[in-house]
């Protein structure tokens, strides 16, 4: 009887929810505000994206919605709200890879100047794998036996934000890998724990579960990590720099401050509910909530590396 | 196996409270509206449900977000049989038999069989993933991208009985497909191809507006030449002989020996990750075919057509959950959604996931099946209506299915870039139908041609330079063997094919 009315609770709450879409405010929001996610449904940027709005609908009083424009590599969608009205109706679940490498590497009819950005979501820390049963048993193994012949590894695209900071890596610690590119993240893993390629790069969403079930093995994380104590990080190994993907929400340049700062705010009433930090951790993405300058001058920094890795990779 | 059943039978007593029966009700409504309306796929009735399921408990938010699922794989078919709008990739077999009947006046039967066939491939499905999805697991993952480069080889000899007349013909339009779908942005390399500089290009052609255009207009451009036609010819009447608006227990039996393999087609493929349901549907279909003693029926209003390719992509529902909840890895972005929505509400699918949330993984399970169970009956419920919607004069229907492929293909990705591929693909497809090419073959063509390139991609380094590798795999002996099978019998097939188109022109004439 109890689960039956805890039930009955749920549905109505959830009922109540969608319902609600508040009462209609002379200010902004005063129509509904599209999120558009440049990548397919269910990738992590895709569900961290849908938690947030999710939260946003209620503080904001209106409705948030997330569209999906895939394809291109992110770029389909992401020049599409690059050539947005600059109203704030039309924001980017912007990262890493759509506007910091993608720009670099191919020619995109935006840059990194296209958009205003609005606040940082979450991050995840790249980590190396090798299958379970792998002869490589530290990076240092991995490292020699890249310099020694053929290792593959998997990543997901040649222009893709992992490919490129596997680049970085593997030129800082003086090895090369040949790697085999799948979709998403996901499906380099498939390889991985098949045994069918020797080492993959991804994050932790997708290689978290393979790490824990132990059909696959960690070597090295960007930083440290609660639950991965004893892997080492890639300074341990001499190699410098910040090897994390990114998420959160840019809009086009353009759209006036007042509206940015009340996606601001509203943002970090959102992120600071523990049912939606709760959200992202069960997913495996560390809530990362920046805003503001000091998190603009990080990305550039980044933005220019990644212009020198793409000048290095073109040669 | 005591221990399984024990806990599956905790779980259907756990599902079988009204939180998650109305979660299930719900959600098979939902599936069978938004499926059934063109352009908008289970896959975006998911999206838009999932944040409701992100607080609730996971037992209603799981089984409601996989009725949708269901339901809408289901929904797909009624708008492909009724008026010739598949609503995605897999359904465009059916679309092909189902709505042939359609136009004989047995809307009803073609509705039933698919319905019928649905289920059955669903709820068999489910079964293995229930009792067997681990020993499955271990061996999906042998299947490296060599090995599927040679399953995907074998798929392509589907089109050889596909193709009707002529060979050339049916192996030219699928070439034409393999070229479509190499436009765009390489999502491997990063290189784009075929762009000409236009950024929209850089996707490549969107799947549904191609598919509507190059199959579902041309008939509306037909309708529209033949405008003269007395009116009552345009009438699609229900066939008195009420046997033939239902499945008689005969005929599903006939059908079943076709269902089985099909489901196991289907469950396979699923439990591959990355192939899909339609790979699943061609394959079945095109066995179906082959082992048919009437294959001209196929594409003509054929009842195993249905079954087989119903039964085949709805399995795929089923064993694509086997990788993902025992591996974690999702197949389709289908199933991604749904391990999205496990990971929300805290559940870590792997291997782990059966000792760790005993509970609520069988009681998800005896969900899928409740969810068959009730999407036989509600959707049973719904035959009436929809075959009224047949029997509706053409002049009705040709602007609604104009308007429903122009909105579906904007909203896929609510783009009018999308209306423009619709529209070119409509000449393109009007075109193809007036020098006698085959837009089946183009569209399977089109469709495996991505799966097939990179998975070739992937293999080529792997191998590097050790070429022993390519042949070193069993799956790639055996099926090297079937596809020329395939080939072979697809040639067997046409010569008796024309000896009996021979021997009747013979008798005739000698009649005569």
């Amino acid at each position: 009887m109890k689960k039956f009315a805890q039930s009955l609770l749920g549905i109505t709450a959830a009922i109540a929810v969608t319902l609600t879409a508040g009462p209609a405010l002379a200010e902004y929001p005063e129509k509904p505000i599209n999120v558009i996610v440049p990548w397919g449904a269910g990738g992590d940027s895709d569900l961290t994206t849908r938690l947030w709005a999710d939260a946003m609908e209620g503080i904001l009083g209106g409705p948030v919605v997330v569209i999906n424009k895939a394809g291109g590599g992110g770029v389909i969608g992401t020049t599409f709200v690059a050539n947005s009205a600059k109203d704030g109706y039309t924001l980017i679940n912007a990262g890493l890879s759509n506007v910091l490498v993608t720009p670099n590497f191919s020619k995109t009819p935006y840059d990194f100047g296209s958009f205003e950005p609005v606040v940082k979501l979450s991050s995840v820390p790249l980590g190396i794998l090798v299958p379970a049963d792998s002869p490589y048993k530290t990076f240092d193994d991995l490292i020699a036996a890249a310099k020694a012949g053929k290792v593959t590894q998997g990543s997901w695209g040649a222009a893709s934000s992992g490919t490129v900071l596997a680049n970085i890596i593997a030129d800082q610690a003086g090895y090369t890998v040949k790697f085999v590119h799948g979709n998403t993240t996901a499906e380099s893993m498939v390889a991985l724990i098949g045994g069918h390629i020797d080492s993959a790069v991804s994050f932790p969403p997708a290689f978290g579960p393979h790490v824990k079930s132990g059909r696959a093995r960690l070597l090295v994380l960007n930083q440290k990590m609660d639950e991965y104590p004893n892997v080492p990080t890639f300074a341990d190994y001499g190699i410098k720099g910040s090897f994390e993907g990114w998420s959160g929400v840019f809009a086009p340049k353009g759209t006036p401050a007042d509206v940015i700062q009340k996606l601001v705010t509203a943002s970090t009433q959102a992120m600071e509910d523990p049912k939606v930090r709760q959200a992202f951790a069960n997913m495996g993405a560390n809530v990362d909530f920046r805003h503001g300058d000091a998190w603009v001058k990080d990305m550039l920094e980044t933005y220019d590396i990644m212009k020198d890795a793409a000048a290095k990779m073109k040669q | 196996m005591i221990d399984i059943l024990n806990n599956f039978f905790g779980g259907v007593a756990s599902v079988m409270a009204v939180g998650p029966i109305a979660g299930i009700i719900a959600g098979v409504c939902v599936g069978i509206f938004f499926g059934a309306i063109p352009g908008i796929s289970a896959i975006m009735a998911i999206a838009i449900i999932l944040p409701l399921t992100f607080y609730v408990d996971p037992i209603i938010g799981i089984t409601m977000l996989l009725a949708v699922y269901k339901a809408g794989i289901y929904g797909g078919s009624i708008s492909a049989i009724l008026i010739n709008t598949p609503g995605a990739a897999a359904s465009f077999l059916t679309a092909q038999d189902g709505h042939a009947l359609t136009k004989a006046g047995k809307a009803g039967k073609a509705l039933a069989m698919a319905l019928y066939a649905s289920v059955t491939g669903e709820a068999l499905a489910t079964l293995v993933l229930i009792f067997v999805a681990a020993p499955i697991s271990v061996i999906s993952l042998q299947a490296g991208p060599i090995e599927k480069v040679f399953l995907l080889i074998f798929a392509f000899t589907v089109v050889g009985s596909m193709t009707g007349e002529s060979i050339p013909r049916g192996i030219l339009s699928c070439c034409l497909g393999m070229l479509f779908a190499m436009v765009g942005m390489s999502s491997i390399t990063g290189a784009t191809r075929f762009t000409f500089g236009v950024p929209e290009l850089m996707s490549g052609f969107t799947f549904l507006p191609l598919l509507i255009g190059v199959l579902v207009m041309p008939e509306v451009i037909d309708a529209i030449k033949n405008r003269k036609m007395p009116h009552h010819d345009l009438v699609l009447s229900k066939s008195a002989n009420p046997d033939d608006n239902r499945v008689t227990w005969k005929e599903y039996r006939s059908v079943f020996g076709t269902l089985i393999k099909s489901t196991g087609i289907g469950t396979f493929i699923g439990a591959l990750p990355g192939l899909g349901s339609s790979a699943a549907a061609f394959l079945a279909y095109g066995e179906a075919k082959r082992t048919s003693k009437n294959p001209e029926e196929f594409g003509k209003g054929s009842l195993k057509g249905i079954a087989a390719a119903e039964s085949a992509n709805n399995a795929v529902c089923g064993s694509s959950m086997i990788p993902m909840l025992t591996l974690s890895i999702p197949g389709d972005d289908v199933t991604a959604l749904l391990m999205g929505a496990f990971l929300i509400h805290g559940i870590t699918p792997g291997p782990t996931i059966f000792y760790e949330h005993t509970d609520v993984i069988y009681a998800i399970f005896a969900g899928f099946l409740i969810t068959d169970l009730f999407l036989l009956i509600i959707a049973r419920a719904g035959f009436g209506f929809w075959t009224k919607i047949a029997s509706i004069q053409r002049y009705y229907i040709f602007p609604c299915v104009t308007v429903f492929a122009i909105a579906g293909a904007f909203t896929t990705n609510q783009d009018m870039y999308d209306v423009l591929i619709l529209i070119c693909f409509t000449v393109f497809g009007y075109g193809m139908r007036l020098v006698g090419l085959n837009p089946a073959a183009f569209i399977i063509g089109f469709i495996l041609t991505p799966l097939l390139e990179q998975n070739l991609d992937q293999a080529i380094a792997i191998v590097g330079t050790d070429y022993s590798m390519i042949a070193a795999s069993p799956f790639a002996w055996i099926f090297t063997a079937l596809s020329a099978f395939s080939v072979y019998s697809a040639m067997r097939m046409k010569k008796k094919g024309k000896k009996k188109a021979a021997a009747t022109q013979n008798a005739s004439e000698q009649a005569a």
